[in-house]
């Protein structure tokens, strides 16, 4: 039996009206005494989306989706995935789900060819091989090597490729750009958009906020095993009201300005001949720029710059986030 | 035609990697030499007694000592090293269950061994049967077997110890502990309880419960199982002086060997389908 031709959400799991693709409730993962690695998750991520998980390494993203493809089992709570129960229906989830996971590794002695035609057997797809490393950017000569000559970038890509086998209606990447060059960092990127577009879920960790930001339609902030919030992009910027800054170049600052009337500036800083402007809404850029000049300031240079994930996570977290990918993986 | 099962998937996988990686033309190639090699030595002894079923009985007892550790490394990282990898949590993000892992593990690498030793001892028999210019056939394939079996109740005990550990060193250290104690130290275990049991050290004669305590070790059991075949039931007689009881028909050592081949396994099993996978 083919698994695409089964129902996407066997039991209908809808939130709001809407597919749930993943929904965790209450989800608790508790080591010893002392160490909480999840507390008391609830999240829903729906069909069709691309969701990302962001937080610092150590937050519980990869012990999150461990729960969720029963790789470890929740000390409480539950989850569900396409509508089956994450511990119970565990088969039904992994033939529609494709997984890159934390701290994978692959078979030294096997060739990438042999791996895909491994993975495509055990999960009866009738994917191609050639199709499959043409997908993920292996030629033919690297997918007959065995895979323990391959570099970090390699193998990510064959992990990638084994992930894509069967057209899984949920693909599941934790930390997928980790040994990726910028061009194996854009291809996760579009491999995830395409995938959303023929309506399928895509569901992805990261530490490095610019990949989060640049593919996901939303987003949850994870710290210390907590869910911080979750919204889109925008969604969480209007709520922080962290909007964007103005940075203007005059030919002089003009005695007194009455910028800081404008509806929507939240802050004004004066620097020799540059004003900085913080302003809470999009509309107040153009008005920040108008009132100066009324002001009688003659404005030599504009530059606006969009508050980025960083400020966002640190305003939600505390912490300090990494900006690029200086740690590979986590644990 | 319907898909053949998962577990029969991975079993196949697991053969494969055996051939590329030539661990099983090192089992072929260990096993043809030494028990040909103990079948010689029976012939340049002087005095050992010869004939065929002689070389067979030396070849056994050099197989009693060799098969278990063959079948240990065959296998003891079956799941454990994965599991260390990290290629396990690929495995089972797809279908197969952890139960059809287990399974189809121990499928593979039973059969690794299996054609290893078989393929092994027919180069032995050709080469005992060019050395005494005959070669009893219910007995040399007697003893195939039973080797074979004595070769996978270990791959059976070194899937379970690696169903039960997280990372390869503990399953070495595991594996050799089992090693040592079920064939090497077993043999002290009959010794000691006939002198807790008695006072004194075993004889010539021993009681009938003696051969039993020896024979519920694989090794063990293989043992007595081949001394059965090669020597028949007088020996036995001979050696407690009596009729034998009935708890020591070949049977119940065939079936002490299929405990150890399936109960390990199963142990395993539960403890792993419970393991969280770091």
């Amino acid at each position: 039996m083919d698994a695409s031709t089964r129902p996407t959400s066997h039991s209908g799991d809808t939130v709001d009206g809407k597919p749930a693709a993943i929904r965790a409730a209450g989800l608790t993962k508790r080591y010893g005494e002392d160490v909480l690695a999840v507390d008391d998750l609830d999240l829903t991520v729906y069909e069709g989306e691309i969701f990302g998980v962001l937080g610092p390494n150590g937050a519980g993203k990869s012990t999150t989706i461990d729960m969720i493809m029963d790789y470890v089992r929740p000390s409480s709570g539950s989850a569900t995935v396409l509508g089956y129960d994450a511990q119970a229906e565990t088969r039904a989830i992994h033939e529609r789900v494709g997984i890159l996971p934390d701290g994978y590794g692959l078979y030294d002695r096997l060739t990438g060819r042999k791996h895909l035609e491994y993975t495509i057997s055990l999960k009866r797809a009738d994917d191609d091989v050639e199709d499959v490393l043409r997908r993920v950017g292996l030629d033919a000569a690297a997918a007959d090597r065995v895979v323990g000559g391959y570099s970090k970038g390699m193998t990510q890509r064959l992990a990638l490729g084994m992930a894509l086998v069967g057209d899984p209606d949920l693909l599941i990447l934790d930390e997928p750009s980790s040994g990726l060059d910028p061009n194996g960092v854009r291809l996760v990127r579009e491999i995830a958009r395409e995938h959303a577009e023929r309506g399928k879920t895509v569901f992805f960790s990261s530490h490095i906020l610019s990949q989060v930001e640049a593919v996901c339609d939303r987003v949850a902030i994870l710290n210390r095993g907590q869910l911080v919030a979750v919204d889109s992009i925008a969604g969480l910027r209007d709520a922080l009201d962290t909007g964007s800054t103005v940075t203007l170049t005059l030919e002089s600052v003009p005695e007194s300005t009455t910028l800081t009337e404008v509806a929507g500036v939240t802050d004004v800083a004066v620097e020799d001949r540059t004003v900085r402007v913080s302003v809470a809404d999009a509309a107040a850029k153009v008005d920040v720029i108008d009132r100066i000049r009324e002001d009688g300031a003659t404005v030599l240079d504009v530059s606006i710059a969009e508050s980025s994930l960083e400020d966002l996570f640190s305003a939600y977290t505390g912490d300090d986030p990494a900006r690029n990918d200086a740690s590979e993986g986590e644990r | 035609m319907s898909p053949s099962p998962l577990w029969a998937t991975i079993a196949r996988k697991e053969f494969y990697d055996a051939v590329q990686s030539r661990a099983l033309w090192g089992i072929v190639a260990i096993i043809a030499v030494m028990t040909s090699l103990s079948a010689a030595i029976t012939l340049l002894v002087p005095g050992s007694g010869s004939g065929a079923e002689m070389a067979l009985g030396g070849a056994s007892q050099f197989a009693g000592v060799l098969v278990p550790i063959m079948a240990l490394v065959a296998a003891y990282l079956a799941i454990a090293g994965e599991r260390e990898s990290g290629s396990l949590k690929m495995l089972l993000g797809l279908p197969p269950s952890r139960g059809e892992v287990v399974f189809g593990k121990f499928l593979g690498r039973s059969g690794v061994v299996a054609v290893g030793l078989s393929l092994g001892f027919a180069v032995s028999g050709v080469v005992t049967a060019a050395l005494y210019g005959d070669l009893p056939i219910a007995a040399f394939v007697g003893t195939t077997a039973l080797t074979v079996l004595l070769g996978v109740s270990f791959v059976g005990i070194a899937i379970g110890i690696s169903a039960l550990t997280a990372t390869r060193g503990r399953a070495m250290t595991l594996a050799i502990a089992v090693y040592l104690g079920l064939t090497l130290l077993w043999d002290l275990v009959p010794t000691a309880v006939h002198l807790a049991v008695t006072g004194g050290m075993p004889g010539g004669v021993v009681p009938a419960w003696y051969p039993l305590v020896s024979g519920l070790s694989p090794t063990g059991a293989y043992n007595t199982l081949v001394q059965r075949l090669l020597l028949g039931g007088g020996a036995v007689e001979a050696r407690i002086g009596g009729p034998t009881p009935g708890y020591l028909d070949p049977a119940v050592f065939a079936l002490v060997l299929l405990a150890w081949t399936v109960i390990p396994p199963l142990v395993g099993y539960l403890a792993f389908r419970r393991a969280d996978l770091g």
